[in-house]
């Protein structure tokens, strides 16, 4: 066999395979290649009204009517209160601001006698989620501070999960981490256990439910207020100031109503929800005149007597040993 | 002597050409094989896998998928085959528009192995039909994520109030956004199927497969062959291939590829959740987002 016998071959596959290589490759210069169609889906899927959504108005001022002249307003924090201190700002701005005095009530001044002494300097007494028993001296000597005129408010948020209730002398205190009824007492008012929403009517959010005015001082010059994460509370032969707008449902029973936010029985005020007086909602809605009905009422009472009264000069001698707080 | 060895050399063409032939043969006889198997075949049914966190890379990898589906000519219908629970929001926005790309091309059904919820729901909204096994569970429509209110360190620079730590109320406002477009798609896809009011939609339950096929969350219920069998019916195939296109990383891959999507975090002690919580954090639309306390600062894949 000779080598030329091979170049015969050699050539037509060189030239085969060239041509076929090349007209692949030049093909789709030639007839062009195909481009698909795009259509803008996303733009056509999106209908930017319908989910745009609007920031609350914020507008207005706090205020307060009252020309009550100088009140203090004590405020408890010696029980593992859950208040935070930008909360509170809004309202004891208001209230120095309009001349009145506030003392805060820590867990060394709440011991012994010198939580009924906080009390007799006080007009006013304010509680937000106590997670800590207050002891059998103590409830009573909030009791004859009610008694005698001075005002309370308690104020609830809902428990972040169910729980149980510490109960004192019919007095049960909720614990804001284990959950279950707030402050439902002798004071004649109380909170259910579980969040307040609203799938159709709400303030951005679906816990952000919307509350219009009822009865009462505590409902004077507002339109529509707005809780967020609040919890219905109620009382048996008081007023409802604020109550939720229709639809309203209630976390543990899903069971549509009108449920009362803030209700005010004599001296004694509640309200479902600590969130309204923070700073960022403090404006939203009518929150604003709210607070200064809060304001007004704390200042607003007729305390009389010196209560909770002194211990007489014939107690026992020497200093009574602080009670120990127990759970029942 | 050179009789003989010209017989050798032909002897050894001889059988260099055998080798060769049976080795070309060994090629092209199951290209011919397919050839003709596929002569008989109307076309393919594209088995497409949605599992794992719905996060950009998983994506990257379905779109993939479906953009072969679309432009593979013998691909005549698509089949997701589902097993999610969810994810980051904007991935599942980028699946949903794929799928309903393709949905505009050929028919695509969902069949949806154990959770079908959130994220993966949304991604398979635009599929033709839906079909669940009895212990499916699909729905949970709607987007969760951190408040956005933990401050920043102060050693953290920034240009304006809003940067890197929107308000609570901005995060709300955003949240309500994406839920609005979710269940405004759920109703508009699953049409007249579904019994649910977009109220009911918006509570964001997560229904058990015969639940799910009455209230038109799904449309039956079908395992993964009758799906295949579905895609092809509607495609007018009687004869189909199926080519099944599996993720294409392992597990372990994917929930690195899902931290790597966070990107760097800044974390801040927080009064609120009493520890280290994330300065910024995705909207999810599946299970609370990842949190972990031990980690202090810069935790990054």
């Amino acid at each position: 066999m000779q080598a030329r016998d091979l170049t015969r071959p050699a050539i037509a596959f060189v030239v085969i395979v060239g041509l076929v290589v090349g007209a692949s490759a030049v093909a789709p210069l030639v007839l062009g290649g195909g481009t698909p169609e795009v259509t803008n889906l996303a733009q056509q899927q999106t209908d930017a009204d319908a989910v745009r959504v609007a920031a609350a108005e914020e507008s207005g001022e706090i205020t307060m009517d009252s020309d009550a002249e100088s009140k203090t307003i004590l405020i408890d924090q010696a029980h593992g209160n859950d208040l935070s201190d930008e909360k509170l700002s809004t309202l004891v701005n208001t209230l120095v601001e309009n001349g009145h005095e506030v003392r805060v009530v820590t867990q060394d001044q709440a011991r012994g006698e010198a939580w009924n002494e906080s009390l007799r300097s006080a007009d006013a007494f304010l509680v937000a989620n106590p997670s800590q028993p207050y002891t059998p001296s103590q409830l009573a000597g909030v009791r004859a501070f009610n008694d005698a005129g001075g005002r309370v408010l308690l104020l609830s948020d809902p428990p972040s999960s169910g729980g149980s209730v510490i109960s004192l002398l019919g007095v049960a205190v909720s614990q804001p981490s284990s959950g279950g009824p707030s402050l439902n007492s002798a004071f004649g008012v109380s909170a259910q256990s579980g969040y307040l929403f609203n799938m159709q009517e709400y303030e951005t959010n679906f816990q952000s439910v919307y509350a219009t005015p009822g009865s009462g001082s505590l409902s004077e010059g507002v339109d529509r207020a707005v809780f967020h994460d609040a919890a219905a509370v109620s009382t048996a032969d008081g007023q409802t100031a604020l109550s939720t707008t229709e639809g309203t449902k209630l976390s543990t029973t899903r069971r549509a109503d009108t449920y009362a936010v803030a209700v005010q029985s004599g001296d004694v005020a509640m309200v479902g929800d600590t969130d309204f007086l923070a700073p960022t909602n403090a404006y939203v809605a009518s929150n604003e005149a709210f607070i200064g009905n809060l304001a007004d009422f704390l200042v607003s009472g007729q305390k009389t007597g010196n209560a909770p009264a002194p211990p007489s000069s014939g107690s026992p001698t020497g200093p009574t040993a602080p009670t120990r707080p127990t759970a029942v | 002597m050179s009789s003989n060895s010209s017989a050798t050399s032909a002897k050894a063409i001889f059988v260099v050409a055998v080798v060769a032939a049976v080795l070309v043969s060994a090629v092209l006889a199951p290209v011919a094989h397919d050839y003709a198997t596929s002569a008989q075949s109307d076309g393919t049914v594209s088995v497409i896998t949605v599992s794992g966190t719905i996060s950009s890379t998983t994506v990257d990898g379905i779109a993939e998928d479906l953009r072969n589906a679309r432009t593979n000519e013998s691909v005549k219908a698509v089949v997701l085959k589902v097993d999610s629970g969810g994810g980051a929001v904007a991935p599942s926005e980028r699946l949903y528009l794929e799928v309903l790309r393709t949905a505009e091309e050929m028919p695509v059904v969902a069949s949806v192995q154990g959770v079908g919820a959130s994220g993966a729901y949304y991604g398979m909204l635009p599929a033709d039909e839906i079909y669940v096994l009895s212990s499916s569970q699909v729905g949970s429509v709607g987007v969760i994520g951190t408040g956005g209110t933990t401050p920043l360190p102060d050693s953290v620079i920034r240009t304006g109030p809003d940067k890197a730590q929107p308000t609570t109320d901005q995060r709300r406002r955003t949240i309500e956004s994406l839920k609005r477009q979710f269940v405004g798609r759920v109703m508009e896809h699953r049409g007249e199927t579904i019994t649910l009011s977009r109220e009911e939609v918006a509570y964001a339950k997560t229904y058990l497969g015969p639940e799910a096929v009455q209230n038109g969350y799904a449309d039956d219920i079908g395992a993964l062959p009758t799906a295949i069998d579905r895609a092809a019916e509607m495609a007018g195939m009687d004869n189909y291939d199926v080519a099944r296109q599996e993720p294409p990383s392992s597990l372990g891959l994917i929930l690195l590829a899902s931290d790597t999507d966070n990107g760097t975090m800044i974390y801040k002690r927080s009064d609120r959740t009493n520890g280290l919580a994330p300065v910024t954090q995705p909207l999810m639309v599946d299970e609370i987002p990842y949190y972990d306390p031990e980690v202090s600062a810069n935790a990054s894949a």
